[in-house]
């Protein structure tokens, strides 16, 4: 009996794990370029789009390496256009987030056509993946909190008008954050297609892109807290399966949690009249000169 | 003067031949809900769509992919005005009442739709049926789980699927009476990451076989990995998994739009005699095929373990692995004697929904609400 259930709980975690691997990759993205006082929106477009390219490549020449790279280079090249409209030319930086979520899929579908429903056979493993994003996640936050690149990340997100009085080259830090949280995204598709599930199918990514966005307000900015909320998250979309008919709630409220719980963690903070652990300049662009 | 007789043969003939050419093709267009590489539905029609082409040579066809539910009746205008389509074919169950709408719209235009229920004097139905196959899949399910629970993985609870995991639990049951059929609904047709997370929770439950009805090649991938057999669905999944696929359901729409279409070019099926034209499409008829590829009706692979399962049918005991050749074969004839939904049966409640003696309808197994005994799992929409 404790045998079974001790089973059952470290399938559970594995499950967990599985499918908290591509929310944390995703999600140490959007913290990096949030920190630097970007908003991404985008996330789910830049996974598509690095998914594919990993498939592609995977299928095409079986380096499984070259696909990851290429997944993260598509991932941060759909993000630098974010940026050029957004830092260089002060677009509305959600309007143009969004437009990037709805256009990598949309082109990631289109593009895609060639391997719709294809498989591939000799798949990635899963373990390198989830190894890497928690030492990564390990290695942010020493980043951030011990390294003086990591203090200037976090000053150009919080008051980008001081960083640029110290000779901080604004633009340049979050452009490179940028760039890096697209890559990330492009890293979380890869996951998707050649391991987690080794095929494409137009759409795959399945809204974890916005599963990510959500999970950084909901950690409050911190990349060890992602790691503990990447699997909480990746718990509760397995159990809404595993409890289907065996819970009193309706298990699809447990996929809803993410959200539902962002919305608690938002208005808690609102409450407070504070803006909680948000950077003080998130989604604020900043030009010389103007306050 | 015989010079002059052959010159006018020739000059006959020079204006015979142009009558000739004139005798226009039949164009016949078609429309898919989803894009054609989908490996599964639109994919199985336009494989369908090739081979009525390759098959009748004055057809000539054309296709309109990824239409959305709502988005019929435009792209059945253009085709009819503007590409002179004398045929249209919807294939999803969403397109029903655009169809139907357009029919009255064109009245001398042809048009079929797959899987509904609504005809015209040119409106048919048409549809190929997995049940008896979702029955013998059953059958080997039942005679190769040893936990006694095996896994279902389902899209929408809509009549089309409470049919197939019922006509699957009754084969489960008909060789293990004690097993169940555990189904975990995703509520969507494509959605690889519910499809995996849900086969998954069905292995972590102990479900050591795995059957789906969904639009992608998730479960058999995921099964396979972890060396769990599974049964194919819609299209040939044997090679993603090639131990793992006992074997499944394809489908040969093209059955189907070969006899449709003769029918229409030869004046049968004229627009004003089509409103008792429905096409139900079975094993008999070949519009669908047991196996997880083209000719594999088993994996050789579980033949052995099929031929020592017994099974009681009547009073004799047989292999399951004969039963399912002898009810393929039955089935398969022009005259079957079995059908897997032959009453008395009742539903998982224990309410008799089928008296002896009786089978059930195409009309009642497309209107099919409750599910058969052995199903464990929320059904929406079930009669109590």
């Amino acid at each position: 009996m404790v045998g079974a259930m001790m089973e059952e709980i470290l399938q559970a975690l594995a499950r967990a794990l599985s499918f908290g691997t591509p929310l944390l990759l995703a999600s140490l993205g959007v913290l990096v370029n949030e920190r630097a006082g970007v908003v991404n929106l985008g996330v789910e477009g830049m996974m598509a789009l690095g998914a594919l390219a990993a498939f592609g490549v995977a299928s095409e020449t079986e380096a499984l390496g070259l696909a990851v790279c290429l997944a993260m280079g598509a991932g941060a090249l759909a993000a630098l256009l974010h940026g050029f409209v957004t830092l260089t030319l002060r677009a509305n930086t959600y309007v143009s987030g969004l437009a990037l979520a709805m256009l990598g899929l949309g082109v990631s579908g289109l593009l895609g056509k060639k391997y719709e429903g294809a498989i591939l056979f000799e798949p990635a493993p899963e373990l390198p993946f989830t190894v890497a994003a928690g030492v990564l996640a390990v290695v942010l936050w020493g980043f951030l909190h011990a390294t003086r690149p990591g203090l200037v990340l976090r000053s150009v997100g919080e008051n980008p008008a001081a960083a640029d009085v110290l000779g901080v080259n604004v633009l340049a830090v979050r452009y490179l954050a940028v760039a890096f949280g697209g890559a990330m995204a492009g890293l979380a598709g890869a996951f998707l297609s050649l391991a987690y599930r080794p095929a494409w199918t137009d759409g795959m990514t399945a809204g974890l892109g916005w599963i990510a966005v959500a999970l950084v307000i909901f950690v409050g900015w911190s990349p060890l807290r992602a790691v503990f909320g990447s699997v909480f998250f990746g718990l509760l979309y397995y159990l809404q399966f595993r409890l289907q008919d065996q819970s009193r709630v309706p298990t699809e409220l447990f996929a809803a949690m993410p959200y539902l719980l962002v919305i608690g963690v938002l208005a808690l903070a609102g409450l407070r009249r504070t803006q909680g652990a948000a950077p003080a300049a998130l989604g604020r662009p900043y030009h010389r000169g103007e306050r | 003067m015989n010079r002059h007789v052959s010159l006018l043969v020739l000059l006959a003939l020079c204006l015979a031949s142009p009558a000739q050419a004139q005798d226009p093709k039949l164009k016949a267009c078609f429309i898919y809900v989803g894009p054609v590489g989908d490996i599964g539905w639109s994919y199985a029609h336009d494989e369908a769509r090739k081979l009525t082409e390759k098959a009748l040579p004055w057809l000539e066809t054309k296709y309109v992919e990824a239409v959305p539910e709502g988005q019929a009746l435009p792209v059945i205008d253009r085709l009819v005005t503007k590409e002179g389509c004398k045929v249209v074919l919807t294939t999803s169950f969403g397109f029903m009442d655009q169809t139907l709408e357009a029919a009255k719209k064109y009245p001398q235009v042809v048009f079929a739709h797959a899987s509904g229920f609504k005809r015209a004097p040119n409106m048919a139905t048409y549809m190929a049926d997995f049940y008896q196959l979702y029955y013998l899949n059953g059958l080997m399910a039942g005679a190769l789980t040893k936990t006694g629970k095996v896994g279902y993985v389902a899209a929408f609870p809509i009549p089309e699927l409470k049919r197939h995991i019922s006509a699957f639990a009754l084969g489960v049951r008909a060789v293990n009476p004690k097993a169940t059929v555990n189904v975990k609904w995703i509520n969507a047709w494509v959605s690889p990451v519910k499809a995996r997370e849900a086969a998954e929770a069905l292995m972590a439950e102990g479900n050591d076989l795995l059957a789906f009805t969904e639009d992608t090649a998730t479960v058999v991938q995921v099964a396979g990995r972890k060396k769990v057999p599974s049964f194919a669905h819609y299209s040939p999944m044997h090679r993603f998994a090639p131990d793992f696929v006992v074997s499944g359901q394809l489908v040969h729409w093209e059955k189907i739009y070969i006899d449709f279409l003769g029918k229409v070019r030869d004046g049968t099926y004229a627009p004003g005699k089509l409103q008792d034209v429905d096409y139900w499409w079975l094993l008999r008829e070949g519009a669908v095929e047991l196996g997880g590829q083209p000719g594999l009706p088993l994996n050789p692979k579980y033949v052995e373990a099929l031929k020592k399962a017994q099974m009681t049918v009547g009073d004799k005991q047989v292999s399951v692995h004969d039963r399912v050749l002898e009810l393929l074969k039955d089935m398969s004839s022009s005259k079957p004697t079995f059908d897997p939904f032959t009453g008395p049966l009742q539903d998982r409640h224990g309410v008799t929904r089928v008296p002896a003696g009786k089978i059930m309808t195409p009309q009642e197994l497309n209107q099919m609400q409750w599910v058969a005994p052995g199903v464990v799992g929320p059904v929406a929409d079930e009669p109590k």
